[in-house]
């Protein structure tokens, strides 16, 4: 049986890729802190079926515990610090949880386990500043515009470092935006499907609140950042199968995985508001507090090498999509409604 | 009097850029870590004693690992300008030190910044960050200049690459005067002896004097734009005084292999090497045929940089840069100061004193 090691396996990638490596029948350890796995979390359900390694990656001995208890054959460092917009806020973290953590890693499988193949989470905010007319794929340079992107540029270096110097098997995976029913409340995707969800409910002041700490549902008024922003938004349970597929190469190789269909913020208040039959222009406000100081350019993935090397190619729609986080929404939102805990 | 802030004093760079600021009129702040042995040689001639009045050089402990005492000496200081010159700067022992090298040189550029924004000195302290040619590693351009595309080969290079970005994210989201200087190799009599160059010119002197047998070393192929530090200060200076904060590349456009800097500092002692074999068995012979250079693989880099070039073109339209000291002038002082030193060792020697070999 395969053993395979997961870092942040408490959030929406690490709790969807757990599933998919129990149904190939592997054992699963999952790499976290204790107080993220005590908390309700995205892998709660999957409680017994894993094995839990504690630690924190900001400690470089706790990784290499990890490693060496766990023993594994494949490895998924997805642990990290997920808000670009926050890493202002939280720059030196950000640099220790998605920079140094994955170098720390490296080094315990370099010396603890070389034999262990490794899929690094790469991210398409990576190329940041860009013009609208071109895609991304593996040979595009970089250009970080915010403290996330450029502590990911620094640990996808240094896997590519660990994997010409020392012939360790690291692959990195260069993910655009991906998103799913599991997306906590603060990322974008997430904040308009739990407003069309309101909308549809007929909720005005929603109970649950934005990173200012006001309703993110207020006054029947969900508020936004730039509207213009265009994302290449994919499904992650379909994100997750990249991954896996990614380490069943005979030879490490980076990928981008992406859609390769561009839609702005606008188009997808647009989807998801009609998805419940409502009009978001009624239901949504763009707030200049919400802009972050800089933005990256248009994103968009050429993801060609996936589709030829790993046969890989998105399974849901992005309607498909937003209809699901929309949906579950309602049905989170439903029973507060009827119990009466929102007026 | 305008207040400059180096990290990094005691370095070869520091120390110039200190002597150059003085001579400006500066008041000059250094950092220096705490360590065990005295490591104050280079900036030794500007010292001045604390009881004396007026000073114009002033030392502080800190530590680019330590952002408590980076806060407290920008806080203290308020200087108009700082130059981030300290790093772990070794390319080899970055293979060896990952996690430090990451956390001096990458962690560090951006605790100084977050000290910066913290005390409110965004819009009043200029910050130097001090690139490297080792970002572009695997070049893909050659020459090498502002634009061309990045490849770090090495922990040291991606530490670099992220303060990089990270002094760019900065001065576009804060509005802060920070700039980057790309500099390409720069050497001088006060290069660290575990560098290349400085490796060749002490050993060779003490060969010469017959208190070392052999030097050895890694790649003699690679390929390299050396400059002497002296020069690249001054530049270090000239990009913090424009109206506006640009990042420049800093070269002489001109490339030496290993090779040719062992034969010219040679030649400057009158040793005439002659070169036999090929790859690791490649050997360096005296006249009266005693090997004096060897290849040793353990100084072979876990991922090489094969050749670096620049083009400084821009620093030269736009700031009126040149270099100043050439290729044979550099090569000819470092060789002739490390013959003082190596001549110092012996008579000192000579005459029943302990001397010490300093091996790494």
């Amino acid at each position: 049986m395969k053993r395979a090691l997961i870092t942040g396996i408490t959030g929406q990638d690490g709790s969807y890729l757990a599933e998919l490596l129990l149904e190939k029948g592997y054992e699963v350890f999952g790499f976290a802190r204790q107080e993220s796995w005590y908390r309700p979390n995205c892998a709660s359900h999957l409680a017994g079926r894993v094995r839990l390694l504690f630690g924190d990656l900001i400690e470089g001995v706790d990784i290499a515990n990890a490693v060496q208890d766990a023993q594994p054959d494949e490895i998924y460092n997805l642990a990290s610090q997920s808000r670009p917009g926050e890493s202002w806020a939280r720059a030196p973290e950000t640099l220790l949880v998605n920079g140094l953590a994955a170098t720390r890693l490296f080094e315990a499988v370099r010396h603890n386990r070389p034999s262990a193949r490794v899929y690094h989470a790469s991210s398409s905010e990576m190329f940041g500043r860009l013009s609208k007319s071109r895609r991304q794929d593996e040979t595009t340079s970089f250009a970080p515009v915010n403290p996330y992107a450029a502590a990911k540029v620094y640990a996808h270096h240094m896997a590519s470092i660990y994997r010409d110097s020392y012939d360790l098997h690291i692959a990195c995976g260069i993910l655009f935006n991906h998103e799913s029913e599991r997306r906590p409340l603060h990322f974008l995707t997430q904040k308009v499907a739990y407003g069309a969800a309101c909308a549809a409910l007929g909720i005005k002041n929603s109970p649950h609140r934005n990173e200012r700490g006001r309703p993110i549902v207020e006054a029947g008024k969900l508020a936004l950042g730039n509207l213009a922003v265009a994302r290449d938004w994919g499904y992650a349970p379909d994100f997750v199968r990249a991954m896996w597929l990614i380490l069943q190469q005979d030879q490490p190789l980076d990928f981008i995985i992406g859609t390769g269909e561009l839609r702005t913020l606008t188009e997808l208040c647009e989807v998801a508001y009609q998805s419940v039959g409502c009009d978001w222009r009624e239901c949504v406000l763009s707030d200049p507090v919400l802009v972050r100081p800089l933005e990256p350019g248009h994103v968009l993935a050429d993801a060609s090498r996936a589709r030829e090397v790993l046969g890989w190619y998105p399974t849901v729609s992005f309607e498909e999509m937003v209809a699901r986080m929309v949906s579950a929404q309602m049905v989170r939102l439903k029973p507060l409604l009827d119990s009466g805990e929102i007026a | 009097m305008k207040k400059a802030l180096i990290t990094g004093v005691t370095g070869q760079d520091g120390s110039y850029l200190a002597q150059l600021l003085l001579g400006k009129g500066y008041e000059v702040h250094g950092v220096k870590r705490r360590t065990s042995l005295f490591n104050t040689d280079r900036i030794d001639h500007l010292y001045v004693d604390p009881h004396e009045a007026n000073r114009k050089f002033i030392l502080h402990h800190g530590d680019l690992t330590d952002s408590s005492s980076l806060i407290r000496i920008i806080q203290q200081v308020q200087p108009d300008e700082i130059y981030n010159l300290a790093a772990q700067s070794h390319v080899a022992v970055s293979f060896e030190e990952p996690e430090y090298t990451a956390n001096s040189d990458g962690l560090g550029a951006l605790r100084i910044l977050e000290a910066i924004r913290i005390l409110g000195l965004e819009k009043n302290t200029r910050f130097y960050q001090a690139s490297t040619s080792e970002l572009y590693g695997l070049v893909q351009e050659i020459p090498q200049r502002e634009t061309t595309p990045f490849y770090p080969r090495s922990p040291y290079a991606v530490a670099k690459l992220y303060a990089y970005w990270i002094t760019i994210n900065y001065r576009e989201a804060y509005g802060m005067y920070a700039c980057n200087g790309i500099l390409f190799n720069h050497e001088s009599p006060v290069r660290g002896e575990t560098f290349v160059t400085r490796k060749i010119t002490r050993a060779l002197a003490r060969i010469k004097l017959g208190l070392q047998d052999c030097l050895y070393l890694g790649n003699l192929d690679a390929k390299r734009d050396w400059g002497h530090a002296k020069d690249y200060v001054e530049m270090q200076w000239l990009m913090l005084q424009q109206d506006q904060p640009e990042d420049f590349v800093i070269a002489t456009g001109v490339q030496y292999s290993v090779r040719d800097f062992v034969n010219a500092a040679a030649a400057e002692i009158g040793f005439n090497v002659t070169w036999k074999g090929e790859g690791i068995s490649e050997r360096g012979f005296d006249e009266n045929g005693n090997c004096i250079v060897s290849v040793d693989p353990r100084y072979f880099r876990p991922a090489e940089v094969e050749t670096l070039l620049g083009d400084a073109s821009k620093a030269r339209d736009k700031l009126g840069w040149v270099p100043r000291i050439s290729f044979e002038e550099l090569v000819s002082e470092m060789m002739r100061e490390d013959m003082k030193s190596a001549e110092r060792d012996e008579i000192v020697k000579k005459h029943g004193f302990n001397t010490f070999n300093y091996h790494e």
